[in-house]
């Protein structure tokens, strides 16, 4: 069952574009990664998805409900995290958090729980808090009423490692109780760690939904050796750049007949490791547009 | 049709300035009133030359009501009047510019719901204000001794404070209609503007700029005319505003359902 589905979406501000076309869906379940450089339209499609400004062509339900007609339907299962989190400036930490579990009528051994877990200091005011605290905040406040659909807008800018590790864990967990997860973010490690699918958005087009199972087999190889490899490459085998003493190369296809035919080199040195999933979407990204550094 | 919870989070953030503002005032209006009995001895030597130009701001008082209705009420009008268009407009343009859009209107709540508690509680302070300034001028007279028409005072002060809702209600619905700004300025002009066409429009002889009298709210509420003068409500002024913020108060309502955040 999905629970987003997007159809052929767009939205421009005036002459400006805020997001050129997207069509994906996210099931029920599942945590859905949503990756693309700043100014792409991450979050204009999610401001989209939850009603905040209005379509300029296309059709998105969450649910079964229109963002435009039948929001408060949506807000009712949706934890939502925006980019930058803001709060009331003057208000102590524990009056937002309680103005928001009794609006949202959360529990509050969930509240205790969630706010222990992020060690969030509920004593000082909201203008007090750093940009990460506000996030944790934000995190406590999303996730207090143990939505069935977590919209994140970038969840861990401005978290330590540890809180981002501890904010990792906490969706794999929702997850397994059956949450499902929409998950805006540029950082790519994060997105390899935990999401089942990934959706590129580049220049506000949505371009490519993989499966993350499916961009593991597909993992290229990165190889550096010393000296250079002479002679004619195997098929698949494409130098990337040179470095101090040899070259480096990127690898697509079996493992066998690279190693074959490495044999066969008078090498030296020589790493094998696996390209990350940000090394491959910049190739994406470069394959696309030559241009694009 | 309106929300408890977030009624209450409005009402106490709105705290602090509906106190300064109330206190501010009021403070004020007690110091004209206790002001009287000094103020008394000056008019009666001011020479005879100079009563026609204070004709035009309401003539020499023969008592304190007068008094107040030409020194004092006319400030609590003018300094009332931009405290609810502030409130009026930042219940709504409050949120653009804190940026709590996003964390606020994402709650399990109708748009017409926080519209109608934003608006609930605008009024409820700007009432709370004219209580407060209405319960201290009282005292301030029995301080003085000094008996005045109940009544009459009453009744400006309900008019008052039906002018306050209405300026409100304006600058309210023009928050609710325009695209969110972080901006607060408009909310001090709409008053301001109002006020100016008031005092034009009370000072001239001439026949055709004294109509401007109707496209302000201070003429309905009018302290001299309706204490000093013991004249009625200007109907027309009333309607005339009571018609147009019901009006924008209608297209507001359906605007805001529809309004885009992007703050």
């Amino acid at each position: 069952m999905d629970r987003i589905k997007v159809e052929q979406l767009k939205k421009y501000y005036g002459p400006f574009r805020g997001l050129e076309e997207a069509t994906f869906s996210v099931k029920e379940g599942e945590i859905f990664g949503f990756v693309g450089p700043n100014g792409a339209g991450k979050t204009t499609l999610i401001r989209l998805l939850l009603g905040l400004i209005n379509p300029t062509s296309g059709q998105a339900q969450i649910d079964g409900y229109s963002p435009w007609n039948e929001a408060v339907e949506i807000y009712k299962e949706v934890g939502y995290l925006p980019s930058e989190a803001f709060f009331f400036p003057e208000m102590k930490v524990n009056d937002v958090i309680a103005f928001y579990r009794d609006m949202r009528k959360a529990n509050q051994d969930r509240v205790e729980l969630l706010c222990q877990r992020f060690d969030l200091d509920r004593t000082k005011r909201i203008r007090e808090l750093s940009f990460g605290n506000r996030k944790k905040l934000g995190i406590v406040i999303a996730m207090m009423h143990e939505p069935k659909l977590l919209i994140l807008d970038e969840p861990t800018t401005g978290l330590d490692p540890l809180m981002q590790q501890a904010f990792l864990d906490l969706l794999l967990e929702e997850r397994k109780k059956g949450a499902t997860v929409f998950l805006s973010s540029h950082i790519l490690s994060e997105v390899e760690k935990i999401c089942d699918r990934v959706a590129l958005i580049r220049e506000g087009v949505v371009s490519h939904v993989y499966d993350m199972k499916e961009i593991n087999l597909l993992h290229q190889r990165k190889i550096s050796v010393r000296p250079e490899i002479q002679g004619t490459l195997i098929p698949g085998l494409t130098p990337l750049e040179k470095t101090e003493e040899g070259m480096s190369y990127s690898y697509e296809g079996e493992i066998a007949p690279l190693l074959a035919f490495l044999a066969k080199q008078q090498i030296s040195d020589i790493t094998i490791r696996e390209s990350s999933l940000e090394e491959m979407f910049m190739h994406f990204y470069q394959k696309e547009d030559p241009d694009h550094v | 049709m309106f929300d408890s919870v977030l009624f209450a989070l409005e009402f106490r953030r709105s705290q602090k300035s509906l106190w300064i503002w109330t206190l501010a005032i009021a403070a004020t209006m007690v110091m004209v009133i206790l002001l009287y009995p000094m103020v008394k001895d000056m008019y009666s030597a001011i020479p005879p030359e100079y009563e026609d130009f204070l004709a035009a701001f309401g003539g020499l008082p023969n008592n304190i009501l007068e008094y107040y209705a030409t020194e004092g009420a006319m400030m609590l009008q003018l300094f009332g009047g931009m405290y609810a268009a502030i409130e009026g407009y930042g219940a709504i343009n409050r949120d653009d510019r804190e940026k709590t859009v996003e964390t606020l209107f994402t709650l399990p709540r109708r748009r017409e719901q926080v519209f109608a508690t934003k608006l609930l509680r605008a009024l409820t302070n700007i009432t709370i204000f004219s209580l407060v300034n209405y319960v201290l001028s009282v005292l301030s007279f029995v301080i003085l001794k000094e008996s005045i028409d109940q009544g009459i005072f009453l009744a400006f002060n309900a008019l008052n404070l039906l002018m306050y809702v209405i300026i409100a209600v304006l600058t309210f619905s023009i928050a609710g209609i325009s695209k969110a700004t972080p901006k607060n300025g408009i909310a001090i002009a709409v008053p301001i503007v109002m006020y100016i066409l008031f005092v034009f429009s009370s000072m001239t002889n001439n026949e055709w700029l004294e109509k401007l009298q109707y496209l302000t709210p201070f003429t309905f509420a009018d302290p001299v005319v309706l204490i000093k003068e013991g004249g009625s409500v200007e109907g027309i002024s009333l309607l005339v505003y009571g018609a147009l913020s019901l009006g924008l108060l209608t297209l507001a309502y359906f605007r805001f359902q529809k309004r885009e955040f992007t703050i």
